[in-house]
């Protein structure tokens, strides 16, 4: 968490933010158009050199991506699906990071106090201070974002930025991006600009070019293009949702609970007031 | 009948003995069973004031007990395996007195439960050295303990496990862990404040023959040797 200054939108395992609700932010998105990546990583080393993260081992895994998935010092990675569509081969470069989510799944599953945020203008970032790095932000997230870091025990994801955004610059990736397949600004104009390429797109043939901005979870701040109406074959959720577990275990389970715990205690002191304690006749004799 | 000098005080004969009688009082729980018990509930309210914080902002403050949430996340699992070694202690050194007698099946039904808890004598009652509500608790404990374990560990290790199994293992922890809170406070309750001269029965180890008689008169009759 590097902001100071952005109001709390929401915060986790807390009432409500600490936004005064005086200020006027404009909800910020990164548009990814994947129809023009060239896959070259400039995103990925920016996003590695801004963030002061250290260089990661790479693996080869017979294809160009850099590693598997994400990892907690690795915000950045582009994803290299080599599939066949239409009977074509493709090879479907996508850039997987936080997608900064309106209702984010990890935050709703987040147990500590302010752990996870959601600033006023949409980025959900985590603050390491409060993270207690119990792993129930990964169980929230659709998109399998947030990694806990063994060394410092916390979770780690991308900021979007948010200590450049707060004072008005693009994120690091946005800025070395050198096709211009990234962009960013408000998420009104982000998906403008969205539905524009798709038009593009399907202009120039790619029938089922869809934008991507799953309501499911309220949409996201990170908008993408993709030339496909598969975000599976992007190896994206097609409906990404907060899990149905992590729902009925805070919005169902959980009152419950708590509700039962006071419920018994108050009927315990309400048993005792009425019945008193169960003692035994004082004529007995003791001598029994 | 174990046959003990009576010559000792009580307490000292209730380091080793249990259901004997010593003037007027019986050993109701010997010393090992005592210091197994409160092994139980130690862990028991360790991992409770570490976990009760990550359960729900509003027992945040139970965090303060243990040194802060990071110190909660860290020691609970830790403080959950060890009650769960104490419980499979707890199961086997218990296991023979909690045997439901023949007469006793149905003894839990809600209209029972009830009668109980308006203190109704019922005649046909005649409990044993633990009641039928004692021996449902026992179990429930147990199998809370083992619930607990299995979700627990998967919470503990979230990354060696899918997100389903994640999910169903959170689930289970908490709706496991309410069952525990609600019967645990009841406990709680039964063995002060509702009927005196139970806590005693855990510390000291001994209860009087009039309590006995009232809340175990089966056992009673066992431990004196002679019909009331």
């Amino acid at each position: 968490m590097a902001s100071q200054t952005l109001e709390i939108k929401r915060s986790s395992a807390s009432m409500w933010g600490t936004s005064t609700g005086i200020r006027s932010l404009p909800t910020v998105a990164k548009y990814v158009d994947t129809s023009t990546c060239i896959g070259c990583k400039a995103c990925e080393a920016a996003c590695q050199e801004w963030n002061d993260l250290k260089r990661v081992p790479t693996s080869q895994d017979g294809s160009y991506q850099t590693m598997p998935e994400l990892q907690a010092d690795f915000w950045n990675l582009i994803k290299f699906n080599e599939t066949e569509v239409d009977g074509e081969l493709n090879w479907l470069m996508r850039k997987d990071q936080c997608m900064h989510c309106a209702e984010p799944g990890c935050l709703a599953a987040c147990p500590a106090p302010g752990a996870i945020v959601q600033y006023a203008n949409g980025i959900v970032d985590v603050n390491p201070d409060s993270c207690i790095g119990c792993g129930y932000c990964a169980t929230g997230c659709p998109f399998d974002v947030p990694k806990f870091h063994a060394k410092t025990g916390k979770m780690a994801k991308c900021t979007l930025c948010v200590d450049r955004a707060e004072v008005g610059l693009e994120p690091a990736c946005v800025k070395a991006c050198p096709t211009g397949c990234l962009s960013y600004g408000s998420k009104d104009d982000m998906v403008a600009l969205g539905i524009l390429r798709v038009k593009q797109l399907k202009d120039a043939g790619f029938k089922d070019a869809m934008l991507y901005d799953p309501q499911g979870v309220g949409g996201t701040s990170v908008v993408t293009v993709l030339k496909y109406n598969r975000p599976e074959l992007y190896s994206l959720p097609a409906d990404p949702h907060v899990p149905w577990g992590v729902k009925v275990w805070k919005q169902v389970v959980r009152p419950l609970g708590v509700i039962a715990g006071f419920l018994t205690i108050f009927a315990a002191f309400g048993h005792y007031t009425k019945y008193g304690p169960k003692e035994p006749p004082s004529d007995e004799g003791r001598a029994a | 009948m174990t046959t003990v000098n009576d010559a000792q005080p009580a307490v000292i004969t209730a380091r080793h003995n249990d259901n004997v009688v010593v003037g007027d009082e019986i050993v109701r729980h010997r010393r090992a069973t005592r210091l197994m018990h409160w092994c139980v509930a130690l862990t028991f309210f360790i991992a409770l004031f570490s976990g009760m914080p990550i359960w729900s902002p509003l027992f945040a403050w139970m965090a303060a007990l243990v040194g802060g949430m990071n110190v909660a996340r860290i020691i609970h699992p830790y403080a959950g395996s060890l009650f769960f070694i104490a419980s499979v202690v707890q199961f086997f050194h218990w296991l023979a007195d909690m045997r439901f007698r023949d007469d006793e099946k149905g003894a839990w039904k809600p209209s029972r439960l009830m009668a109980y808890m308006r203190w109704e004598e019922n005649p046909s009652d005649d409990q044993g050295k633990f009641n039928p509500g004692q021996k449902v608790f026992f179990f429930s404990v147990c199998l809370g303990a083992l619930g607990l374990l299995v979700s627990g560990i998967i919470m503990w290790f979230p990354l060696y496990f899918p997100p389903l199994v994640r999910e169903l293992g959170i689930l289970l922890h908490d709706i496991t862990f309410i069952f525990f809170l609600v019967g645990i406070i009841t406990h709680i309750y039964l063995g002060t404040a509702a009927e005196p001269g139970t806590f005693r029965s855990m510390t000291r180890g001994t209860v009087s023959r009039r309590w006995a008689r009232l809340h175990h008169p089966g056992w009673f009759r066992d431990v004196t040797n002679k019909k009331e």
